[in-house]
C-alpha cells in the first residue's frame, strides 16, 4: 500500500517534469520564430555591401554607414518628427477620450446605453479603410489633406470605439468605491480623477501603448492623405518608397537601419511603462 | 444628529419590480435603528435610498426638517460604512480617513486633529501610514468606521458592516459599534441579515420581507410579540416551533387540538379574549407558535402543568450551556425535517435522552403565539382590531352588553341574534355605558384600555393613559359590523372614498403684465380630471407626480384620489353628483350620491337633494398610481 502511494507520487513528479520540458521547448521555438526577423534586420542594417539579397547570412563588412546615410541623405528625420508628433498628440487625445468614454459607460446609467455600446462595437469591427474615400473628400473640403492635423483628426476620430477593454477593467473596480467617495463629498469628476484613475494604471498604460503604436506604424491613411508632399510623410509612407523596384538595391540596408530606429520609441515606451503593469493595485480596497 | 422621516417610500425598477413598498417610519434623533430581513427584502435598498445612492421612486424622505429626495449624497450630511469596506486602496489609512474632510476643504490642523482622534477611538493609530491591503478585515472595517465618524455626520448608515468578519471579530465589533453609538450621540441606521446583531444593537428594529415592512418595534417586543409568523420565525434562535392546530371554545375553556398528532390541551378562554371568535370553531386551522424555551422537559414542571403533550425524541444538539432536544409530537415523525409537528426544546438539565424515547413536555401557554394559516398574521395581537360581542336585534333595537340601543335609520338589521364587531378605536370615553377600567397599557405610542362591562371584557384604544376605576364609554355606531352565521349582515361605513381620475397638462394663453402693459402669453397649467370635472393642481404636488411617474407617463396614467367622506366641499362647480339618499347614523348624516366615478358618500352638513357639485379637499387627498399601486401623495 505504502509502496504504491510513493510510486504514484513519484510518477506524478515525473509527469510534471516532462510537461515542463515540452512547454519550454515550445516556448523557445516560438521565441526564435519571433526574434529571428528582428535579429536579421539588425544584422542587415549593419551590412556594408549594398543590395537587397545576398547569398550569405552574416555581412562580409560591418558598418554604421547605413545609419549615417539615413540621417544625412534622406528626409527620414522629418518623417520621424512627423510620426512622433502625430503619435504623441493622438496618444494623449485618444487616451483621454477612451478613459472618459469607458468610465461613463461603466458607471453611468442612461437611456440607450446598451444600444450605443453595441453600435460602437459593431462599427469598430468594420475595417477603417472602408471609409477612406469618404474621409478623404471630407478632409479635402476642409482643406485638411496633406496636413498632419488632418491625419490626427482621422486617427482620433473613432477613439471612443476602443472603449471595450477599458470599460471591462473599470467594471472590475468595485462601485462601492465610487459610492463611498460620493458620500465623502466627491463629484463624479472628482471620483474619476482621484479614485478611478489611480486604480486604473494598468489599463491607462495599455491604452497609451495601443494609442501610440497604431499611428506609429499606420500606412494606409497616411499614404493616401499625404500623397505628393514628402515633407508631410510619416515613416511608414516614406520608407515604403525605398522598397520600390528602382530604389530597393540602393536603400535596402538604409531601410533596415530605419526599421531599427523606428522600433526604438516603442521599445523604450514599453520598457518605461512596464513597471506600472503591476497586478494588485486594488488589493485591500474591498473584501476579496 | 437628526431625525428622519420616511413617508410612503417606494423603490420601483424600470421593469416594474418593486424592491421597497410603502415604507413608513419616523426615526428619532440618536436612535439606533436596525433593518433586518433575508436577502432581497429591500433593507439595503432602503438604506441606499436614504444615502442618496438610489433614486426614490415615490414618497418623501426627510432628514431633519429638509426633504432630501433630490439632494446629492454629499449634501445629505450622512456617512456610510459599506459591507466590503470600500477603502481607497491607493491611499494610506490616514488619507482614507481624511479624504472626505479634504474634499470639504477643512483646515489641515483640524483634519489632523479629527483623524488622530478617530484613530484613537478605533485603536488604529499605529496603522495610519499603512495601505488597506496591509491590514486585516477587522482593521479595515475600523478604518471604514473612522472614515465615517470623522465627518461628524447627522446620520450614520451601516450596510452589513460585519458580514465579512469571522464570528469572534463580529461579536467584538458589535460591542464597539454600540459603544460608538453611545459616544457619538448620532442617529445610526444599520442593515443586517443577522437577527442576533439586530437584537443586540438596535433600539428599534425594522423587520422586512419581499420589500414590505413586517414589523417595527423594540428588540424585546419583537421577540415577545411578533406580529406575524415570519417575524416570529425570523427573530430568535433556535427558530420558534410552529404547529398546526384547531381551537374549540367549550364554555370558559378552549381546546387546542394539534394537527397530525394526538396531542390535545385545554387553556382558559381568558387567554384568547383578543382572538376573533371565528377562529374558535374547532375547524379553522391556525399556526400555534411556541419558543424552544417555552417548552419544558423538567418533570416538576410537567407535573404541575395543564398543557402536557407527548414528544418522541429524535436527537439533540449540545451547545455547552444548554442542550437543544429535537423531537416530534407525531409519534411517526422523524424530528429532523422542519414540519408542523417537529419540536425543538431548550433543555438546561443534564438528562440524557435516547433517540426514540417518548417523554411528556409541558407547554407554557402564557407565551403562546397564534397565527392565521392564510395571512400568517397574529390572531392574538397586542392591540386587537375588534371587540367581538354577542348581540341581538329586535324591532330595530340592538341589545349588546348591558345596553339597548335604538339603531339609526342607516342600519336596518333584521331581527335575530348575532355577533357584533366593534373596532377598538371606535370606542370613546364619555357619556354612555358604564364600565370598569381593569388596566391601561402603552403599546407603541398607543394606549390600550381593558374595560370590564359586567362579565365581558372590552378593549379600547384611548388617546391617553387612564387609571383603573369606573368610566363611561360609547362607541361609533357607523363603524360596527354585525355577523350572523358567519356572514356580515351589517357592514361598517367606509369612511374613505376612492375616485378614479387623471393628471393633465393644459396649455393656455394667459395674460401677463410686462412693463405695465398686459400681454398675452402661452403658459402651462396642471389639472386633475375627476369625473369630467377639472381641478387645478398645486405646483408642489404636480412636481411630485411628474417625478414619480415620469414626464412621459404622468399624463396618461390612471390615478386614484383617496379622500375621507368628511373632506368634500359642496359648491357650484366640481364633480356632478345626483343625491340618491341620505344615510342617517343618528348623530351624523351622510349623502349617498351617484357620480361619473360611481357611488360616493359624503358628509352632509345639511340636507341636500337633486343635483349637486362636489369637490375633494386636495390638501387632504391621497393620490395613488392605480396600475402599479404606488401611493404618490
Amino acid at each position: 500500500m505504502e509502496n504504491t502511494k510513493t510510486k504514484k507520487l513519484r510518477s506524478k513528479k515525473g509527469a510534471e517534469r516532462t510537461a515542463n520540458t515540452v512547454i519550454y521547448i515550445v516556448l523557445i521555438v516560438i521565441s526564435v520564430i519571433w526574434l529571428l526577423p528582428f535579429f536579421i534586420l539588425i544584422i542587415q542594417s549593419l551590412r556594408g555591401e549594398p543590395g537587397m539579397s545576398t547569398s550569405y547570412f552574416f555581412p562580409k563588412t560591418w558598418t554604421f554607414d547605413n545609419y549615417v546615410r539615413l540621417f544625412t541623405e534622406t528626409q527620414f528625420l522629418t518623417w520621424y518628427g512627423n510620426t512622433l508628433l502625430v503619435s504623441v498628440v493622438v496618444t494623449i487625445v485618444q487616451t483621454i477620450i477612451v478613459l472618459m468614454t469607458s468610465y461613463a459607460l461603466s458607471r453611468l446609467r442612461f437611456k440607450m446605453r446598451k444600444p450605443l455600446m453595441n453600435l460602437m462595437l459593431i462599427l469598430g469591427m468594420f475595417p477603417g479603410f472602408l471609409s477612406m474615400t469618404a474621409i478623404y473628400f471630407i478632409l479635402k473640403e476642409m482643406s485638411l489633406t496633406q496636413s498632419l492635423f488632418g491625419l490626427m483628426l482621422v486617427y482620433t476620430g473613432s477613439s471612443a470605439m476602443g472603449y471595450y477593454i477599458c470599460k471591462g477593467f473599470f467594471d472590475t473596480i468595485p462601485k462601492s468605491l465610487d459610492e463611498a467617495a460620493r458620500i465623502d463629498g466627491a463629484s463624479r469628476h472628482t471620483v474619476f480623477i482621484k479614485i478611478i484613475l489611480p486604480l486604473a494604471k494598468p489599463i491607462i498604460i495599455y491604452t497609451i501603448l495601443t494609442s501610440f503604436t497604431a499611428p506609429w506604424g499606420e500606412y494606409m491613411f497616411s499614404s493616401f492623405l499625404m500623397l505628393g508632399d514628402p515633407s508631410k510623410f510619416t515613416v511608414a509612407v516614406g520608407m515604403k518608397d525605398w522598397l520600390s523596384e528602382e530604389n530597393v538595391n540602393q536603400y535596402f540596408t538604409v531601410f533596415c537601419a530605419a526599421a531599427v530606429v523606428v522600433s526604438i520609441p516603442i521599445t523604450a515606451l514599453f520598457i518605461w511603462l512596464q513597471k506600472y503593469y503591476v497586478e494588485g493595485v486594488t488589493g485591500g480596497s474591498v473584501k476579496g | 444628529m437628526a431625525s428622519l422621516s420616511l413617508k410612503h417610500i417606494y423603490k420601483v425598477y424600470p421593469n416594474g419590480t418593486k424592491a421597497v413598498n410603502d415604507f413608513n417610519m419616523e426615526i428619532e434623533d440618536k436612535e439606533f435603528i436596525v433593518f433586518v430581513g433575508p436577502s432581497g427584502c429591500g433593507k439595503s435598498t432602503t438604506l441606499r435610498m436614504i444615502a442618496g445612492l438610489e433614486d426614490i421612486s415615490a414618497g418623501e424622505l426627510m432628514i431633519g426638517d429638509l426633504v432630501v429626495n433630490d439632494v446629492e449624497p454629499k449634501d445629505r450630511d450622512i456617512a456610510m460604512v459599506f459591507q466590503n469596506y470600500a477603502l481607497y486602496p491607493h491611499m494610506t489609512v490616514y488619507e482614507n480617513i481624511a479624504f472626505g474632510l479634504r474634499l470639504r476643504k477643512l483646515p489641515k490642523d483640524e483634519i489632523h486633529r479629527r483623524v488622530t482622534e478617530a484613530a484613537e477611538i478605533l485603536g488604529i493609530t499605529e496603522y495610519l501610514d499603512k495601505k488597506p491591503k496591509e491590514m486585516s478585515g477587522g482593521q479595515r472595517q475600523r478604518v471604514s468606521l473612522g472614515r465615517a465618524i470623522v465627518r461628524e455626520p447627522k446620520v450614520m448608515l451601516l450596510d452589513e458592516p460585519l458580514s465579512n468578519l469571522d464570528a469572534k471579530l463580529r461579536t467584538q465589533m458589535r460591542s464597539e459599534i454600540s459603544k460608538l453609538h453611545a459616544r457619538l450621540n448620532t442617529t445610526f441606521i444599520y442593515v443586517t441579515h443577522d437577527q442576533v446583531e439586530a437584537m443586540t444593537m438596535g433600539t428599534r428594529i425594522v423587520v422586512m420581507k419581499n420589500g414590505y415592512v413586517q414589523q417595527i418595534d423594540t428588540p424585546k417586543n419583537l421577540y415577545n410579540y411578533p406580529g406575524n409568523k415570519f417575524v416570529a420565525g425570523f427573530i430568535g434562535t433556535p427558530q420558534m416551533n410552529f404547529f398546526e392546530g384547531t381551537l374549540l371554545k367549550k364554555g370558559e375553556e378552549v381546546e387546542i387540538k394539534f394537527a397530525y398528532s394526538d396531542a390535545v390541551i385545554t387553556v382558559p378562554y381568558s387567554m384568547l379574549y383578543k382572538t376573533r371568535p371565528s377562529y374558535l370553531d374547532g375547524k379553522t386551522t391556525v399556526y400555534i407558535g411556541l419558543r424552544a424555551e417555552d417548552i419544558s422537559l423538567d418533570p416538576e414542571k410537567v407535573k404541575n402543568s395543564n398543557a402536557v403533550v407527548k414528544v418522541r425524541i429524535s436527537h439533540k444538539e449540545e451547545l455547552g450551556s444548554e442542550t437543544l432536544v429535537y423531537g416530534d409530537i407525531n409519534m411517526s415523525g422523524d424530528g429532523y425535517s422542519e414540519s408542523s409537528t417537529r419540536v425543538i426544546i431548550k433543555d438546561e438539565s443534564d438528562r440524557d435522552f435516547k433517540p426514540g424515547e417518548v417523554v411528556d413536555v409541558a407547554l407554557d401557554m402564557e407565551h403562546v403565539h397564534m397565527y392565521d394559516k392564510e395571512t400568517e398574521v397574529s390572531i392574538l395581537p397586542r392591540i386587537p382590531e375588534y371587540n367581538y360581542l354577542p348581540c341581538s336585534v329586535k324591532g330595530g333595537v340592538l341589545s349588546v352588553l348591558t345596553a339597548n340601543i335604538k339603531l339609526p335609520p342607516a342600519i336596518s338589521c333584521p331581527d335575530g341574534d348575532g355577533e357584533m364587531l366593534i373596532p377598538t378605536d371606535a370606542i370613546t370615553l364619555g357619556n354612555g355605558n358604564d364600565a370598569k377600567v381593569v388596566s391601561c397599557e402603552e403599546i407603541n405610542g398607543k394606549y390600550l384600555a381593558e374595560l370590564l362591562v359586567g362579565e365581558r371584557r372590552l378593549y379600547a384604544v384611548v388617546p391617553q393613559a387612564i387609571q383603573p376605576g369606573n368610566v363611561s364609554f360609547k362607541f361609533d355606531i357607523k363603524k360596527i359590523s354585525i355577523l350572523r352565521d358567519g356572514k356580515e349582515i351589517i357592514s361598517p361605513m367606509n369612511e374613505m372614498v376612492d375616485l378614479d381620475g387623471m393628471f393633465l397638462k393644459e396649455k393656455y394663453v394667459g395674460e401677463q403684465e410686462v412693463n405695465g402693459k398686459k400681454k398675452k402669453v402661452k403658459a402651462v397649467r396642471f389639472d386633475y380630471e375627476i369625473g369630467g370635472a377639472k381641478f387645478t393642481a398645486d405646483d408642489e404636488t404636480s412636481q411630485k407626480l411628474i417625478t414619480v411617474m415620469g414626464l412621459k407617463n404622468a399624463f396618461t396614467t390612471a390615478l386614484v384620489f383617496e379622500c375621507s367622506v368628511y373632506d368634500f366641499i359642496v359648491g357650484d362647480s366640481g364633480i356632478p353628483a345626483t343625491v340618491e339618499d341620505i344615510v342617517d347614523y343618528g348623530s351624523e348624516k351622510f349623502v349617498r350620491c351617484s357620480t361619473p366615478c360611481g357611488t360616493v358618500m359624503i358628509y352632509a352638513d345639511k340636507d341636500y337633494s337633486g343635483k349637486i357639485y362636489i369637490s375633494p379637499d386636495f390638501t387632504k387627498t391621497g393620490i395613488i398610481e392605480k396600475d402599479r399601486d404606488i401611493r404618490i401623495i
